[in-house]
């Protein structure tokens, strides 16, 4: 008797630790029971890098991280998958494109000075530059709906002229972004290689123009980025040829440098990006650069959005599931095993109350598969009852005295019960450790109710039920069994 | 790690006699299952030659990649009804969406838009889209189908290279529990008991398959991620149910060693059948719950769950156990 009190004792101890552990530490619920957004990127290799490993990995996502917090989106989370993969989690987030826009992009930004004898042909595409942002500002200022005022047969005559393709059915204003990037792209052919790049910036910052309604993005430059700075203009001033601003190859601003620098070019390490952006582009653009450029092109590989009342909704329905399941398997214990029937449901409320609390506690993030395992698991919780039960009905059958006949239901049922969970436990590792997302988040909470259903099965049930029989009234095998099933009553 | 050793225990009464033997109609069990896995192969079949599929399974999105969509529309009931999937489609036809360089143009053409819900709600089926062009797609068709809340939209889209990386996730992480599996038994009974568990745990899973290939053929049903996960914890499962089944003939064959092995079988069968059943029972109640109460993202998988949960039930009782005087005349 004091052993059991003993476990007994244990027992109420833990139920306890585990209410205040849920009461405490909230649930985590994943993406699709609370709605937000999923982006999984994928690392390129590029250039010398022919195969992404680890430590380039943690490079692309030291830089991610930097833009993220720039982006300043809630509870936002950045992991890595595998070798070459990286999973953001966005709660709460509807239209995650922008956030796939700014991390997405490499960001490498460019100084580079004007080819000698090239003024020509780079006035000619820097009028037609204009124009064309003329054209896009004045269409995003009178509204989405109206046409650009721009004469067709000139555009076509543009379009013609760079060799575009123009997809069929677009509307002006799309043909004049094409026009615009890939005169930005002819720009850039301009240019001389880069002597200075993103790498040399110490921070980035953004300010409004002075005249007009645009945005500028500030640079600063640490004490190596600033000489080559200077020495870059020093070179061009004057000379009528230009400073290009390149960021992922494309011109976004295109400077003249006044003959007054010859003597020394620009000191200071400073320097402003004119490129005539919205506000939300000039802190996009921001954020990037402050985080820097980087190592290795990403792509958008896979995108989850679910709605807030979509999530919503499945957490009720399955809460509401596994509820009514609860339910039905305590009725049938009950009507089935009787007095220890209704100690494996007490058993199987604690069960269910340790799951929870671990879950809190590891953490543990519900999705909706997590959830699917946890109903799972208490199928097979009440599986090893189910098993203690029916042996101790047969030794029961065969004349044994109750005490002899519990003690030996639990120790015939162990070895099958302890098998049936080995057995569940290894599917569970295989999935864990060779599953993807949705297949670790169910091998977790089905490998956390197993180890715990040995506990509950083995243990609280077993205690319960000893600490019962120590009442003598509770003492009749008829709690047990029918009595027609007891050998020398009816017969 | 020894068995908990029954020996010790005093036995008082002889072995009653089994009330059901299950040798009786072992013929008929095997006839049955065998049945059931020829159908399920010839269906898997027709799914791999039928050109529309092209796999032993009609693969969902998790699987070929792609982008899903699906929206809950604001609208009156009466005006909800006019939508009708080929207006989507057609004004799919006519949307231009902002493409990246160097990539191709997505052809909006392939998608397959499905109205559900009386015109309430629609899911489209479209070539793998960047999430800019998700959002420029939902904007172009809102003078269609109206306001979008964004509370109540759903957007999945898998790379290509994802979907073969999930397959083969699966795929592998299956063999790998499979072989595990069976070393455990090899190590817990023997080499004989192991290999009919893995006869029953493929049993199991071919015919989970087959009904989802039949489903796939008939119904257009088609087989995600949550379906591998069924796959695995029905073999899981099959392996514990005939793990309890084996441990009594163990238990039996230590006791009663003047009985055939035909006879140890049978008792041990008798012993546990009761056991068998009400477990599946109350593992499938839960199951049932699911089916009812859960959100339509999780139908198809219970309904992988109870399939394999019900076929398993049936090997560990009527093949596991009947095939094994067979293979060991010992």
């Amino acid at each position: 008797m004091a052993r059991q009190q003993g476990w007994f004792a244990l027992i109420l101890a833990l139920a306890i630790a585990a209410g205040a552990v849920l009461a405490s530490f909230p649930l985590q619920l994943g993406l699709d029971l609370k709605g937000g957004s999923q982006l999984t990127l994928q690392v390129l290799p590029a250039g010398a890098i022919k195969q992404v490993k680890s430590e380039q990995l943690e490079a692309v996502k030291d830089v991610l991280d930097r833009r993220i917090n720039g982006l300043g989106v809630a509870e936002s989370t950045l992991q890595t998958v595998g070798d070459d993969q990286l999973v953001l989690q966005l709660p709460g987030e509807q239209d995650p494109s922008r956030a796939a826009k700014v991390l997405g992009t490499t960001a490498l930004l460019e100084f580079r000075a004007q080819k000698p004898g090239t003024e020509q042909e780079m006035s000619g595409l820097l009028k037609l530059k204009r124009q064309a942002q003329a054209v896009l500002a004045q269409s995003r200022q009178s509204g989405a709906q109206a046409e650009p005022e721009i004469k067709t047969e000139e555009l076509a005559k543009a379009l013609d002229q760079l060799g575009i393709q123009v997809p069929p059915g677009s509307s002006e204003t799309e043909q004049i972004e094409l026009l615009l990037d890939e005169v930005n792209r002819r720009i850039v052919a301009l240019y001389e290689p880069a002597q200075l790049t993103g790498k040399d910036l110490t921070s980035a910052g953004r300010q409004q123009q002075q005249t007009g309604s645009g945005w500028d993005v500030t640079l600063a430059f640490n004490s190596d980025g600033g000489r080559k700075f200077a020495e870059l203009t020093q070179s061009i001033a004057g000379s009528g040829r230009l400073l290009g601003i390149v960021l992922d190859g494309r011109s976004i601003s295109e400077a003249s440098v006044g003959p007054e620098f010859k003597p020394a070019g620009i000191t200071g390490g400073a320097a402003s990006i004119t490129g005539n952006f919205t506000a939300e582009e000039a802190r996009d653009l921001e954020v990037q650069l402050r985080g820097g450029s980087l190592p290795l092109p990403v792509k958008v590989i896979e995108q989850r959005t679910i709605g807030a009342t979509l999530g919503a909704e499945n957490v009720q329905r399955s809460l509401a599931a596994g509820l009514f399941g609860l339910a039905l398997v305590a009725v049938f214990m009950v009507v089935l095993y009787r007095l220890p029937g209704l100690v494996a449901v007490l058993a199987l409320a604690l069960y269910a109350l340790f799951n929870l609390a671990l879950y809190a506690l590891i953490p543990v993030t519900l999705t909706l598969p997590g959830i699917a395992g946890f109903i799972l698991s208490i199928g097979i919780a009440v599986d090893a009852n189910v098993l203690i039960f029916e042996r101790v009905k047969e030794e029961l059958r065969r004349g044994n005295t109750l005490i002899r006949s519990i003690d030996a239901g639990f120790s015939l049922a162990f070895s099958s019960i302890l098998d049936g969970h080995v057995t569940g436990l290894i599917s569970c590792a295989a999935l864990f450790a060779l599953g993807t997302g949705l297949v670790k988040g169910f091998a977790v909470t089905l490998g956390i109710g197993l180890l715990l259903s040995l506990f509950t099965a083995l243990s609280c049930t077993r205690t319960l039920l000893r600490l019962l029989m120590g009442y003598p009234a509770l003492r009749r095998p008829t709690y047990f069994l029918p009595s027609a099933q007891l050998p020398g009553s009816a017969a | 790690m020894t068995a908990s050793s029954p020996a010790s225990e005093p036995v008082l009464s002889a072995q009653p006699e089994p009330r059901f033997r299950i040798s009786r109609i072992r013929r008929q069990g095997w006839l049955v299952s065998g049945v059931a896995v020829l159908l399920s192969l010839i269906g898997m079949a027709l799914c791999w030659s039928n050109p529309r599929i092209g796999a032993p399974l009609r693969p969902g999105l998790d699987f070929t990649g792609g982008t899903q969509v699906q929206i809950e529309r604001s609208c009156e009931p009466a005006a909800c009804a006019d939508l009708t999937a080929a207006a989507v489609q057609q004004r799919l036809a006519t949307i231009t969406l902002p493409v990246p360089d160097g990539a191709e143009a997505p052809r909006l053409s392939s998608a397959a838009v499905q109205v559900l819900d009386g015109g309430r709600s629609l899911e489209l089926r479209l070539p793998d889209l960047e999430p800019e062009q998700t959002q420029a797609l939902i904007d172009q068709l809102s003078p269609l189908i109206g306001a979008v809340n964004p509370q109540q939209l759903s957007v999945n889209t898998i790379g290509p290279t994802l979907g073969s990386q999930l397959l083969r996730g699966s795929v592998v992480s299956l063999l790998v529990s499979f072989a595990l599996i069976a070393a455990y038994i090899s190590f817990r009974y023997d080499g004989i008991y192991a290999g009919l568990a893995l006869l029953c745990l493929a049993h199991d899973v071919l015919i989970t398959c087959g009904v989802f290939a039949w489903l796939g053929l008939l119904r257009g049903v088609e087989v995600d991620s949550l379906f591998a996960v069924a796959l695995i914890t029905v073999a899981g499962y099959s392996v514990n149910d005939t793990v309890v089944v084996f441990d009594r003939i163990r238990e039996q064959r230590r006791q009663c060693r003047d009985l055939s092995l035909m006879d140890q079988v049978d008792s041990a069968v008798d012993a546990t059948i009761t056991r068998s059943l009400y477990t599946s029972l109350t593992t499938l109640l839960p199951l049932i719950a699911l089916l009812l109460f859960g959100g339509s993202s999780l139908f198809w998988f219970a309904v992988a769950l109870t399939v394999g949960i019900g076929v398993g039930s049936w090997s560990s009782i009527g093949i596991a156990p009947t095939l094994l005087p067979l293979l060991a005349r010992r």
